[in-house]
């Protein structure tokens, strides 16, 4: 009996919370389907236009994906994927080290390992701006994705996870003749498949979210990241909601998708790990 | 001795070549670095377009910065104080801020200044010197319900200068019309809390709003003149409760007028084509600026020029561009592509036409007598954000007075940084 | 564990590179730059500690920080509960848990600028849907951003909106990692939810709850899109964090030197802070630190 009521009771708790997290997107991914004068005609007041569109239209997808916001998205998307790739590899070998080695200065590296992720990012742009261009590399995607490579907070990540590898493991290892990049290779990165996952999640949303760091970096229209140009929708004087929500919408869903990617493949090698 | 064809055909060749070398050497390429504000691409691009076209030899890079970042991005690249970029967007009352800094190179001997607005070359000018090129300006009209006034059975405002009402008589009638809770409101400022839009309501009563050395707050944005003019705008938020609070962001306040939820909405002259194109059902009119009665009328106005890094290497290039860009013709496009009330005095005259309807010939007149450019001081970034977080505050209630000279000591203390 | 010497330094040595070009080289121009003043002219002036002695004796600086460690103390056990708890409710696989894990997540994917644009407007006093639901229900509409009373409370709930889903995934990694049978044999010898929640689970969520701790102090610590864009500071300094006085000190107030002081400061907190965290989650091996 009690089972059953804490099943009712945890099923009403997931219902809600998911309602809670997901009417504002569904909000803003069903205005992008309405015509613009409509989008807040119906928000003042409750009643089932303001969730359901009375009418339905594409044309601001159409507007957008006629204009320069594919290539937007096709930056972000290769900046993103770039970043993810190399920062795992970097990253990993870095958490692995303090998990795994005793050396002199480990404490200290650790804790510039956190510092790096503790400065606000706008105290920093200045002499990172001046770093970039004296490398001759504004205006490039090595701007964008290479600066965002290594993370404190990633090597953070991977060495908790590794700290929870036992040592055993490696020693035994050792005694058969590995060398320890095979060790961190062929045995401690197999084992790591949540934790890549969700490094990469993060790294990913990082990047994905990028906007003041592209925008002074970067100047030519054919490099704009998805967050500049969903943000040009803006100016002073008028505002485009249609295509604000629009640009808006499609940003989500695209993100979305690595996201169920990543989820559902982590799960599956989490249940098989536990199951051992 | 004859030439042998081999001979001819060399001493031709060189001399063909030596024909060619000057046109070659003229046409190599500039490129100039353009940071602009990140209008619509269908209305930026065709004027970069015809002013490539005027000038195949210069090459234009444009980049158009997001409004919302465009400031902190171009300081972040201001601040490193290299030839990056050329040229770039400036907003009017900012002139004097970037001009103090070091980021802007005179002007006076590319810009005859009888061709503009006065109000425009007097926002552009810093210690006597022109630093910024008049790019557009603005103006602010009364927009007003004529159904919701109808229904509520009261007089609307006529579109006559001659007209034009008192802020006793907005109050009087959003008071009729008003009824907030049915979300149905009077009146509304379009930019709720900027000093752009509110300082007219002091300046009407006389007031000044800094000193005009542009160093001192004390003593003119607290003096009696804004204590009254705000204090009536607050009226509007606590007592009367005619105007929604809380509506801070700009784009937001026009879909309030359109979607026929507030009677009256002061703004800009783009508001006119947002409600025609998105509220074409809505009955809408035009009104003048509001005054105070025993005051005189008094408008905002100002908006984009654009100025030239002193650090550019090209400086050819960019005079150029500095002279088309103000040329007639380019500034009869630009008014074309995007509506900005002109400050070349030639537009007035060529686009005539358009400029007969109600609101047009609003802000024509208003331009010549009522427009009040804000106030010129290089801290103007300071003076604007500390007035705009006052001016904020001041709806949920609070003295005005002290509020207001709170706000003037703090912009006193960050401007002082400026005189030395 | 033994090896050659520089083999640790040879795994690190990626990271770091990227690290001390991009971070580190950064952090320390900006932490010097704490100590120098501009002139107007963009010309540096050593001014030694006076950014900092002026900020100590500005009374408006103190209730900033105070307005920050309140909102820190509230939002960062607030936000790794909420966390913990969305993992526990998708923890065990059921039909459709799936779909709720992918729910949840789906916050993330919407930008901090953005989530702070679209709540901005379904909180809106007038036109926002939130109020007119208020409103169909009979209930007063609440003025939420815009009264200094409800400002810092809506904040934490629109963080917490955004990042409760965006830890849960850490978490939720972490308990999938506890075997199943040291949960079924507690259950066997005869302990409750609670007493297995207290006695096997938390304890062997140590390390993640660690990491979320102080990875969710810091991003808290440097929250600032949407005090920028909704409430900029306000009403009445209700949100006036210091992360934004920090970017106002630099951007609208043109104070290069207060700003890196500022940030300084936050550094330093953040990173005591983060000791102590790690201090308190540290397990018997010493592990966590």
């Amino acid at each position: 009996m009690k089972a059953s009521a804490l099943a009712i009771a945890r099923h009403l708790a997931l219902v809600l919370v998911a309602t809670i997290l997901l009417l504002p997107v569904y909000w803003l991914i069903m205005s992008a389907f309405r015509p613009a004068d409509d989008i807040f005609r119906y928000a003042g007041e409750f009643g089932l236009a303001t969730l359901l569109p009375r009418r339905l239209t594409l044309e601001n997808f159409h507007q957008i994906f006629a204009g320069t916001f594919p290539r937007a998205l096709f930056n972000s998307l290769f900046v993103c994927t770039a970043t993810v790739t190399l920062g795992v590899l970097v990253n990993s070998m870095a958490g692995f080290a303090f998990a795994v080695f005793d050396f002199p200065f480990r404490r200290a590296l650790f804790i510039i390992v956190l510092l790096s992720f503790m400065m606000p990012f706008e105290s920093i742009v200045i002499p990172l701006y001046t770093l970039v261009r004296t490398l001759h590399w504004t205006d490039t995607y090595a701007a964008l994705i290479l600066p965002e490579v290594a993370g404190g907070l990633i090597i953070f990540l991977f060495r908790q996870f590794f700290a929870g590898i036992p040592r055993e493991i490696y020693e035994a290892a050792r005694v058969d003749g590995a060398s320890w990049w095979q060790i961190y290779w062929q045995m401690t990165l197999p084992l790591s498949g949540p934790t890549i996952a969700t490094a990469s999640l993060m790294m990913f949303i990082h990047q994905w979210d990028a906007f003041f760091w592209p925008l002074v970096a970067t100047s030519s229209a054919d490099l704009a990241v998805v967050q500049v140009a969903i943000a040009r929708n803006m100016t002073l004087e008028q505002a485009n909601w249609g295509a604000l929500f629009a640009s808006a919408s499609t940003a989500v869903i695209v993100a979305a998708v690595p996201f169920f990617i990543l989820q559902r493949s982590y799960v599956r090698v989490v249940a098989v790990q536990a199951d051992k | 001795m004859a030439l042998s064809r081999r001979r001819l055909i060399r001493s031709s060749a060189a001399s063909a070549l030596a024909l060619a070398m000057p046109h070659v050497a003229r046409a190599a390429e500039t490129t100039l670095k353009v940071v602009w504000m990140g209008w619509p691409d269908n209305q930026v691009l065709p004027l970069m377009a015809e002013f490539e076209k005027r000038n195949p030899a210069i090459k234009l890079a444009v980049e158009r910065m997001p409004f919302t970042q465009v400031f902190q991005a171009l300081e972040v690249r201001l601040n490193a104080r290299t030839s990056d970029p050329d040229v770039y967007i400036v907003d009017s009352p900012l002139t004097a801020s970037y001009a103090a800094r070091g980021h802007l190179m005179e002007l006076d001997a590319l810009i005859d200044q009888s061709r503009f607005a006065p109000s425009a070359i007097s926002a552009a000018s810093y210690d006597g010197k022109i630093y910024s090129a008049p790019f557009g300006t603005s103006m602010q009209v009364l927009y007003f319900n004529r159904a919701l006034f109808k229904a509520a059975g009261v007089e609307p405002p006529s579109s006559a200068i001659a007209g034009r009402w008192t802020w006793e008589q907005v109050l009087d009638a959003g008071r009729r019309i008003a009824k907030p809770a049915e979300n149905l409101w009077g009146f509304t400022f379009e930019q709720q809390e900027r000093p752009y839009q509110l300082l007219p309501l002091g300046q009407s009563l006389g007031g000044v709003a800094l000193s005009p050395d542009g160093f001192k707050a004390t003593g003119f944005i607290d003096g009696p003149a804004f204590v009254e003019g705000f204090s009536f705008m607050q009226k509007l938020y606590t007592e009367a409760k005619i105007s929604p609070p809380g509506q801070f962001d700009t784009a937001l306040t026009p879909e309030l007028f359109g979607s026929g939820k507030c009677a009256m909405l002061l703004g800009g002259t783009f508001i006119n084509d947002t409600l025609r194109a998105k509220f074409a059902e809505l009955d809408f009119g035009v009104a003048p600026h509001p005054y105070f009665a025993k005051g005189k009328p008094v408008t905002p106005t100002g908006a984009w020029h654009f100025g030239v890094n002193p650090r550019s290497t090209r400086k050819e290039a960019v005079a150029q561009f500095v002279r088309d860009m103000l040329s007639d013709d380019i500034n009869v496009l630009w008014f074309k592509l995007r509506p900005y009330v002109p400050t070349l005095n030639a537009v007035w005259q060529r686009e005539a036409a358009t400029f007969s309807t109600d609101m047009w010939r609003i802000v024509q007149a208003e331009m010549q007598s009522t427009a009040l450019a804000r106030p010129a001081t290089p801290g103007f970034r300071e003076y604007e954000d500390i007035l705009r977080v006052t001016l904020r505050d001041m709806q949920a209630g609070g003295n005005v007075k002290d509020m207001l000279a709170a706000a003037a000591q703090k912009i006193d203390r960050e401007i002082a940084k400026y005189k030395g | 564990m033994h090896a050659r010497r520089w083999i640790p330094y040879a795994f690190l040595a990626p990271a770091f590179i990227g690290l001390v070009i991009f971070r580190f080289t950064p952090i320390c121009l900006a932490l010097s730059g704490s100590f120098f003043g501009q002139s107007i002219r963009g010309a540096s002036i050593f001014v030694g500690l006076k950014n900092y002695a002026e900020l100590i004796g500005d009374p408006s600086f103190w209730s900033t920080v105070s307005t920050t460690l309140i909102f820190n103390l509230i939002i960062n056990p607030f936000q790794v509960v909420c966390a913990l708890a969305l993992a526990m409710l998708v923890r065990r696989p059921t039909k459709l848990v799936d779909v709720f894990r992918a729910a949840f997540l789906l916050p993330m994917t919407v930008s901090i600028a953005l989530t702070s644009i679209l709540w901005s407007i379904l909180l809106d006093p007038t036109l926002g849907p939130v109020n007119g639901f208020l409103r169909f229900a009979g209930l007063p509409p609440q003025p939420f951003f815009r009264s200094a009373g409800e400002a810092l409370p809506t904040l934490i709930l629109v963080a917490t909106w955004k990042g409760a889903g965006y830890w849960m995934v850490f978490l939720l990694a972490g308990l999938l990692a506890i075997p199943k049978e040291l949960d079924e044999s507690a259950s066997i010898d005869g302990a409750n939810a609670w007493q297995r929640f207290f006695g096997v689970t938390l304890p062997l969520m140590r390390r993640p709850l660690a990491f979320v701790l102080v990875a969710d102090t810091a991003a808290n610590f440097l929250l600032f899109a949407p005090v920028y864009i909704v409430t900029n500071g306000g009403p009445n300094d209700a949100t006036h964090l210091l992360m934004f006085e920090a970017y106002q000190s630099a951007f609208a107030f043109l104070n290069q030197g207060r700003s890196l002081a500022i940030s300084t400061i936050i550094l330093v907190i953040i990173l005591a802070i983060a000791l102590v965290e790690l201090r308190l989650f540290r397990s018997d091996d010493g592990s966590a630190a």
